[in-house]
């Protein structure tokens, strides 16, 4: 321990001063009256024995005085600590964007060292490793005052590129001071330049080293696409131990639309896991985003690649393509145009601009510029699909075909055939139809043959009931060939008359890959930036303009920040993990000394708990004069008292569930839908608050069995797949609750447009519902109370909608006709959430504002509903309703 | 009347009633423990038949008992005899200045206590056929066994500040009572009470203290203020001068009973804290003896 002002020490010295001055200095008098006053005037001149202050008062106020004393001498607690040598102190400071995580803790470090420094007197110099906005490498600052540097330390920031310690080591050649010492602050990550980085740390002073963060380095990658959604992709440091990063997709408004758990095992250094979305979500995302301490490395930003899918469609007679219900293209069409953009034109109008996949109904192609051009597409990554039909039969093959083809083709079921036409047989695991389901009305009356072969089965995703392959495919260079061995009309099969059809087309649709607009050397300006936390904000200085072929090969610098680039209409993404980032841990210096970032020995002042005490001792000490003199003795002086040093102790009434009405929900166990329904419940009591004559409290959880129910109007219950049962003693208190007059709203979040997001919901309530007393239900229609008890509604929407919801069945007179329960699965508390700024953090699907607003009125209902039952139901109210409803 | 001591006024009338039953009340409990003169003499209350002797006159037999006894007339009358009941003027004086308006710790304030004692002696006094009035009021001497309202109204004009009872002249033979502290200077006090005896009057001194005025129960660091614009005292240390107290209270009570001995007045104590009827009886019987 040491002291910052020691010379405070010698007040100490009064303190024999200030014994003699409190002993002979005795308490205020009180003052009494008293009639016999004449009797005591005449004792005042014969009794002079002096009132000495009490011994453990003079105690009380000496130690008051003492630790005063020694707070104001700034006593510091770090021993062992002190940096060596007695020059100038190097502060080296990795601020690349893997020190992004734990930044604050980093300046914490470096302002100890700093304030250790200060104390001896030394100068500090500032050395930051990794180059700044302007593009201007590292440099370390001339030793100067504490003081001076504080500011330059505050106004670092972690960069969104990698450190540049081989520049940092050249910095320091010159940088000789006599007795300095190092302090160095590592992000833990290698590069290249380490080794003789350390060496010039090393030239300089002794070294300590300072590393590192208890959190994992980590680094999102560019997702890869897979039909069902995107494959979120991580890299980091191994460690010993599996651990989990959560992965949020985001749209451009900042919503979060899905998350995903990215498991890394032991020892790995990479994760992967895939996020399930509908391409019409798929399509809003704007970002990939690491859920935990934010850096530049822990955003992926999203360009068209991973959206735009144009797709092309060629027929072979242009005039009849599109005819009714025959034409070539007129099932593709209505299959394709709701999901993307679907283009028709002649091959080289189409294959002049970008497209991301081709389909080819029944087009035979014959030698020349047209097949050459398209092979050259389809090498380069296009995805070609193609349906067979006459032209195709009777046609050379054209080599852009994945299996060789018999010529021909086959009749099932006709008039003078033995066979039935055929059916699908289910998908294999390996397609990538896998998971679809084959309607058994499909049939397949013509279809080309494939030349049977060994490798025949593993070009063929779907196949007919006999084994004849339906879809054959081949890779091609980076793209692949696609063929559908029946028509894209109802011709030869029914299958385009399907909505199997529909989905085939989406899934293939989604495999290709997606269109980055111009892969060219066209310049494209940087537009918005990743800062060192993640963050997009104006380009610096030193960015400049990038090819557009060449993101998938620069690393990010200073001249290349990760962020958006190119104009509106063709934006590129530059991320951090773009050109396959390696993580390797960095060694540490040789001879450092070292200290870890999280438990490194924190200085503790032990100035203010002093201080501290010594305004306890003597606030006791005036509580214990007022005593002396007499001023305590009527009570209420006592409570005034006793309040005033209570003061800071918290109400513990007002949390007294009894005293103020509030929602509660029941704790899944859960901790995201947890924290969503607290969020949610909130949310909706302070809409009702402000809606309202309500007056709602912030929500509860509750744990049924062991909260008292009672007090509580309105319970909210998110399902959650896999709960277990109820026990006996929550089954009963449910019971218990519902049967005089609590209403539950069940949600099993995920119904309607949700279907999907909350697998299994429905089963567990099933098996939970068994030991619950649930009435008869029917769905909630406009006729239910619950439709006008505040506002006028027609539906009752959630985060989805379009499922009915479920409530007691209106003729049952039991509890007033007051439903006990209401079920549903449109994830409302999802819909109600708000963060701290107001934000709704999860997008309503399908969308928009009246949907969250219709959410938050059917809240309102459903708490109007639960204070006033059955009031808006009543008879004297059905004209003026009805004249409202205009019927 | 200004309008502060009108509001006192109302304030003690209103004070009064409540006052009164005390005082009848404990006048009630003591009544049954005195009696008459036991002497024949005009009065009301029954004394004694006798044998009628000659020169009795006729009007004075009584005719009942004298038929009862059977015997020839006139050896056989009888004459009913009553006690004798002398009429005396008693003067009644209580201190209300503002040392009597005290008290520590839940007691009854001393005033009070002599209010009621004042009042519970008239009242029985008027059931004694005596004659009463305030000293220091102008009012005629009050009798009958109704006078007490009356009595109470006289004894609250008569109420002032000093702390001793005030030079009037009181009816020749009169009995003095006086009930209040005597905190006062003995001087003061000896002046009073030797005008009172010069008159001359017989008398009684009651000296009425709340107990904590005997004991001096305080302790520590003191800084004593007066009642009476008599000043204050600082006492450092309470404790220390608590048996000094104790010797000057018992020197001055000394000088007052000296002063009534001289003056041919009784003189007792009373703590506010002890019951008003033994106070009351002393008093009374010490009344009755003179």
């Amino acid at each position: 321990m040491i002291f910052a002002t020691p010379w405070a020490l010698a007040a100490l010295a009064g303190l024999p001063l200030l014994w003699w001055l409190l002993r002979v200095t005795p308490p205020n008098p009180r003052t009494e009256t008293f009639p016999a006053l004449r009797l005591l005037l005449g004792l005042r001149a014969a009794e002079e024995t002096p009132a000495h202050t009490p011994w453990w008062l003079l105690a009380l106020r000496m130690i008051a005085a003492t630790l005063a004393i020694l707070a104001l001498a700034g006593p510091v607690l770090d021993a062992n600590n002190d940096l060596p040598g007695d020059g100038p102190l190097l502060l080296a400071i990795d601020n690349g964007w893997a020190s992004a995580p734990g930044w604050q803790k980093r300046l914490q470090a470096a302002n100890n060292a700093l304030d250790r420094a200060a104390r001896t007197g030394r100068e500090a110099a500032l050395l930051a490793t990794a180059p700044d906005e302007a593009g201007a490498l590292p440099t370390p600052t001339p030793p100067m005052p504490v003081a001076d540097l504080r500011t330059r330390l505050a106004a670092l920031r972690p960069m969104p590129w990698p450190a540049n310690r081989a520049a940092a080591a050249e910095a320091l050649n010159g940088w000789q001071r006599p007795n300095a010492s190092t302090l160095y602050i590592a992000d833990g990550l290698a590069d290249p330049g380490f080794e003789t980085f350390a060496r010039a740390l090393t030239a300089v002073g002794p070294v300590t080293e300072i590393c590192c963060d208890s959190a994992p380095v980590r680094v999102l990658l560019p997702p890869a696409s897979e039909p069902e959604g995107l494959v979120a992709r991580l890299v980091q440091m191994p460690l010993p131990v599996a651990t989990t990063a959560g992965v949020l997709a985001q749209t451009g408004d900042g919503r979060t639309v899905a998350r995903a758990d990215i498991v890394i095992p032991a020892g790995a250094s990479t994760g992967q896991a895939s996020i399930a979305l509908p391409s019409e979500l798929r399509n809003t995302l704007t970002r990939l985003v690491l859920e935990g301490p934010p850096s530049a490395g822990s955003v992926v930003l999203l360009d068209e690649r991973w959206r735009r899918r144009p797709v092309g469609l060629l027929a072979a007679d242009q005039t009849s393509a599109d005819a009714p219900f025959a034409g070539d293209l007129y099932y593709l069409h209505r299959a394709l145009a709701p999901y993307g953009e679907v283009r028709t034109d002649d091959l080289q109008t189409l294959l002049s601009r970008d497209l991301a996949v081709l389909i080819l109904a029944d087009v035979s192609l014959p030698d020349g510029a047209e097949r050459d051009a398209l092979t050259k597409w389809v090498e380069k990554g296009g995805l070609l699909i193609r349906f067979a039909g006459p032209r195709l039969a009777g046609a050379e093959s054209d080599g852009l075909h994945p299996v060789p083809l018999l010529g021909g083709d086959r009749q099932l079921g006709g008039a003078l055939s033995w066979n039935a036409p055929a059916g699908l047989a289910p998908f294999q695991p390996t397609s990538p139809f896998a998971g679809l389901t084959v309607p058994d009305e499909v049939k397949i009356n013509r279809q080309m043959l494939a030349e049977p072969g060994a490798s025949l089965p593993e070009h063929t995703w779907a196949a007919l009931t006999d084994g004849t392959p339906l879809v054959t495919q081949a890779a091609m260079g980076a793209g692949r060939v696609v063929l559908f061995h029946a028509t894209a009309n109802a011709d030869w099969s029914n299958l385009p008359l399907s909505g199997l059809f529909v989905d085939m087309l989406r899934r293939l649709t989604s495999l290709s890959v997606g269109v980055a607009g111009r892969a060219d050397s066209t310049l494209l300006a940087p537009v918005e930036t990743l800062d060192g936390y993640g963050t997009l904000s104006p380009p610096p200085r030193a960015a400049t303009a990038l090819a557009a072929d060449a993101f998938a090969v620069t690393p990010v610098s200073p001249a290349h920040p990760p962020g958006l680039y190119g104009p509106e209409s063709g934006r590129q993404a530059l991320n951090l993990g773009a050109t396959g980032i390696e993580l390797t841990q960095a060694p540490t210096i040789p001879g450092a000394r070292l200290q870890s970032l999280t438990d490194a020995p924190a200085e503790k002042p032990l100035g203010p708990p002093l201080l501290a005490a010594a305004i306890v001792l003597l606030l006791a000490d005036w509580v214990v004069a007022m005593g002396l003199r007499g001023l305590l003795r009527s009570r209420a002086t006592a409570v005034a008292m006793v309040l005033i040093l209570a003061m800071s102790a918290p109400a513990w009434a007002a949390d007294n569930p009894a005293l103020t009405t509030r929602l509660g929900y029941i704790a899944s166990g859960d901790e995201q839908v947890d924290d969503i329904a607290k969020s949610g419940l909130a949310a909706l009591s302070d809409f009702v608050n402000r809606r309202t004559a309500a007056t709602l409290a912030a929500p509860d959880a509750i744990e049924p069995g062991r909260t008292d129910l009672s007090v509580y109007p309105l319970l909210y219950w998110p399902i959650v797949a896999g709960a277990p049962a109820l026990t006996a003693p929550q089954a009963t208190a449910l019971n218990d609750y519902m049967g005089r007059g609590g209403i539950i709203l069940i949600d099993t979040r995920g119904s309607g447009s949700g279907t999907g997001f909350a697998p299994g919901t429905e089963e567990t309530f099933r098996r939970i519902a068994q030991s619950l007393t649930i009435p008869v239900l029917a769905p909630l229609s406009t006729e239910h109370v619950l439709s006008r008890s505040f506002y006028l509604l027609h539906d009752f929407p959630g985060r989805f909608t379009g499922d009915p919801v479920w409530a007691q069945r209106d003729q049952d007179r039991a509890n007033d006709s007051v439903s006990p329960v209401i079920i549903g699965g449109n994830d409302w508390a999802a819909a109600w959430a708000a963060d701290a700024a107001g934000r709704n953090p999860y997008a309503v699907i399908p969308g928009g504002q009246r949907q969250r607003i219709m959410a938050y009125r059917f809240g309102v209902n459903l708490v109007v509903y639960a204070l006033t039952g059955n009031y808006k139901g009543d008879q004297v109210h059905v004209p003026a309703i009805l004249q409202r409803l205009g019927q | 009347m200004t309008g502060a001591a009108s509001r006192r006024a109302e304030a003690l009338a209103a004070r009064l009633p409540p006052l009164l039953v005390a005082a009848e009340r404990v006048a009630a409990t003591v009544a049954q423990g005195v009696h008459g003169r036991r002497r024949v003499g005009q009065g009301d209350s029954f004394w004694q038949f006798r044998r009628f002797v000659a020169g009795d006159t006729v009007n004075r037999v009584d005719w009942r008992q004298s038929a009862k006894s059977g015997l020839p007339a006139p050896s056989g009358w009888f004459v009913r005899e009553t006690e004798w009941e002398a009429a005396q003027t008693v003067c009644l004086w209580r201190d209300t200045s503002a040392s009597m308006r005290w008290r520590r710790d839940g007691a009854t304030e001393k005033a009070e206590r002599a209010s009621l004692l004042t009042l519970a002696l008239a009242a029985l006094l008027l059931r004694g056929g005596e004659r009463i009035a305030a000293l220091g009021s102008d009012a005629r001497p009050i009798s009958g066994r109704f006078g007490l309202e009356r009595f109470a109204a006289a004894l609250d004009a008569s109420d002032g500040d000093a702390g001793l009872p005030p030079d009037m002249p009181v009816p020749r033979r009169a009995t003095v009572v006086l009930i209040g502290d005597f905190l006062a200077p003995l001087v003061d006090v000896q002046r009073a009470v030797g005008r009172l005896a010069a008159t001359p009057a017989r008398g009684y001194l009651l000296q009425v203290l709340d107990p904590a005025e005997a004991a001096l129960p305080y302790a520590g660091r003191i800084r004593f203020r007066g009642l009476e614009q008599d000043g204050e005292a600082l006492i450092p240390h309470v404790e220390s001068v608590r048996a000094e107290y104790a010797a000057a209270l018992t020197a001055h009570r000394a000088g007052l009973s000296a002063i009534c001995g001289a003056a041919g007045f009784g003189f007792g104590a009373h703590y506010t804290d002890r019951s008003p009827e033994s106070a009351l009886l002393s008093l009374y019987t010490a009344l009755g003896v003179a």
